[in-house]
């Protein structure tokens, strides 16, 4: 289980992130949404130990402050928003840093592959050879997502489940592949894992998410099942537009909704 | 189910490419490598302004010393152990100092142009040398005392040293090391060190800046055994510990936080790395100047063939490093025979033009 209590984050003088309570239990998928510069990469941050907080964050009962890296490694994986390179590192070689950093889990002998498992999950097969710094950003962005993946391939280790914290996993992918990358996520927490992902696209939000945290000039502004936190007035209320729930477009202009998706 | 189609044969399993795996290539280039060091190693130690010969030592050994020759190859003797062995061994340990700490020093960066020289800390090795030069026998006549021939390179290696911790610290806040801030601050320390270094160039008498001058070009003429016994362990304690640093350094290439998350001791790494380095490269420069391009050529090349895993680079720098300074060095100490031109030169002049062609390359790693 994630635990976050009264996270507060300061950069400088300005509060970023003010009092946030989060609990993810395993097997759930937490979404984090909320307008641009709303707080939640700082709080996401705080989250995986990057930024210093006050409050308390707690993985599987342990604070998140006292675990050595190599530990919280083998709890959690974080994919950041976007991974810049400067040396010419193939596809593979970043996908096998993963295997390399944490505990895949994976079965014994298994490891080996596990790079090439990993890209064709992410729908990257035949990439392996590749220079990643050749590849478009939504490409780079699965294949970090790949290397995530190896570092935490078992969802449940040792009895203990573990994470994935994913920033904007989909932003800048096609509609295909953020459908692809949704459902690899469900996968994880389905199999007894947790994820904690950062997500734009209020559709998939609600087709994805168990639980929602709506966050809002660094408060926690709402949480709960999409059910309950997409409404009208909660969407006018943090996104100051006023839009309107489950409301079809008027005559014949089209769209196109991820849950129209047919397995 | 695709190893049963890849593995056709079923032997070729294990020689199975994989793709996007380099590491067989690595290895193989590697061993190359190590065969060509010993290569130049050996040529080195025949190849000289004097027609001594170390083959005819060899002959000497086996057969005895023929009569009429003794005093030939007595002096053979000297000129190959005392002058071109000591120097052999100098110019591999510097040249494999120099490559291995450009290496580290780019995957701390996350830089391919970062190197000792750019960030300021050859030039604080230099000015810790120069004053020595230039005031051992005034102002720092009890430090000069003190080490007697020890305190060049002491006060390079202080420099050095001196320099990367004011780095380090005007880098870093909060625990965490801006690498930005660290480069232009670099750059910023370097400059006052070269302006401190033009105030003592300034002061000293003709024959100091004849040394200086030398120096500052960098060459291996001046090695001894004694030399090596000062400067030799502190470099291969240095290169001793970069193995440890490979897999970190490959996790930093994807930034500080990932790195963490992936499980690397971020600040710890940095440390060993940093003090590492300045060892190195302080070291280097007190027994052989100012020897550029090295630490930045070497790596580059290696990446275009075998990648930036720095499981394999690393090695391979040092190699590649070594080999490298021992031509330059052979081509040095022949080309106006029975002067020599300080190895400096050669590096640059070699080096320079080098590293504009991999710039101006459309595949090369910067504009990546």
């Amino acid at each position: 289980m994630i635990e976050a209590r009264q996270v507060s984050v300061s950069i400088g003088s300005t509060r970023i992130v003010s009092d946030v309570d989060f609990t993810v239990r395993p097997g759930e998928l937490a979404a984090i949404v909320g307008p641009n510069g709303s707080g939640k990469t700082t709080f996401l941050r705080a989250l995986t130990g990057e930024l210093a907080y006050s409050g308390q964050v707690s993985l599987n009962g342990r604070d998140a402050v006292k675990l050595k890296p190599w530990e919280a490694a083998s709890i959690r994986a974080v994919l950041p928003q976007s991974t810049a390179l400067s040396f010419p590192f193939t596809v593979r070689e970043i996908v096998k840093l993963g295997v390399t950093g944490g505990r895949s889990g994976a079965l014994a002998g298994e490891d080996d592959r596990l790079p090439e498992r990993a890209l064709a999950r992410v729908d990257l097969e035949g990439f392996a050879g590749r220079f990643y710094q050749e590849l478009s950003g939504g490409e780079q962005q699965r294949v970090q997502l790949a290397r995530v993946l190896c570092q935490v391939w078992a969802p449940v280790l040792d009895g203990q489940p573990r994470y994935l914290f994913l920033d904007e996993p989909v932003s800048s992918l096609d509609i295909k592949h953020q459908l692809i990358i949704m459902n690899i996520a469900r996968d994880f927490a389905r199999r007894g894992g947790g994820v904690v992902a950062i997500l734009h696209d209020l559709n998939l939000t609600a087709m994805y998410a168990d639980q929602i945290c709506v966050m809002h000039r660094g408060k926690l502004a709402a949480a709960g099942a999409p059910q309950v936190v997409l409404t009208d007035g909660l969407i006018e209320k943090v996104f100051g537009c006023r839009l309107r729930v489950g409301a079809l477009p008027q005559g014949d202009i089209p769209f196109v909704l991820p849950q129209s998706a047919v397995a | 189910m695709d190893e049963t189609i890849a593995g056709g044969a079923g032997v070729q399993e294990r020689g199975r490419r994989v793709d996007g795996d380099r590491s067989a290539r690595a290895l193989l280039v590697i061993g190359l490598l190590a065969l060509a060091l010993a290569a130049t190693a050996l040529f080195s130690l025949t190849w000289g302004a004097s027609d001594a010969s170390a083959l005819g030592l060899v002959r000497s050994w086996l057969f005895g010393a023929t009569p009429g020759n003794e005093a030939l190859s007595m002096r053979d003797s000297v000129i190959v152990y005392d002058i071109r062995l000591p120097r052999i061994v100098l110019g591999m340990l510097v040249g494999a100092a120099l490559a291995i700490s450009g290496a580290v020093m780019q995957g701390l960066f996350r830089n391919p142009l970062a190197d000792p020289g750019l960030v300021g800390v050859s030039a604080g090795a230099g000015l810790g040398a120069v004053s020595v030069i230039v005031l051992g026998a005034t102002v720092l006549a009890p430090f000069t005392a003190l080490l007697g021939s020890y305190a060049l390179p002491f006060a390079a290696f202080g420099g050095g040293l001196l320099t990367t911790i004011i780095l380090y610290n005007v880098a870093t806040r909060q625990g965490r090391t801006s690498i930005a801030t660290m480069l232009l601050a670099g750059i910023a320390l370097g400059a006052m060190a070269m302006a401190l270094t033009g105030v003592l160039v300034y002061i000293a008498d003709d024959r100091q800046l004849r040394d200086l001058t030398f120096w500052q070009l960098g060459s291996l003429a001046g090695a001894t055994w004694l030399k090596i016994a000062g400067a030799g362990p502190i470099i291969v304690l240095a290169l001793a510990t970069t193995p440890f640093m490979a897999k970190g350094l490959n996790a930093l290439a994807l930034g500080e936080a990932t790195a963490s998350h992936l499980g690397v001791p971020v600040q710890r790494l940095k440390y060993v790395a940093i003090v590492a380095v300045s060892a190195a490269i302080g070291a280097s420069v007190a027994v052989s100047g100012g020897i550029g391009f090295v630490g930045i050529v070497v790596p580059h090349l290696l990446r275009l063939a075998i990648g930036p895993d720095n499981r394999y680079l690393l090695p391979a720098s040092a190699l590649l490093g070594a080999c490298l300074l021992l031509l330059a060095d052979a081509v040095s100490r022949t080309i106006v025979a029975p002067a020599e031109l300080p190895i400096g030169i050669v590096t640059a002049a070699v080096g320079g033009p080098f590293f504009l062609w991999i710039l101006l390359r459309k595949r090369g790693v910067v504009d990546l």
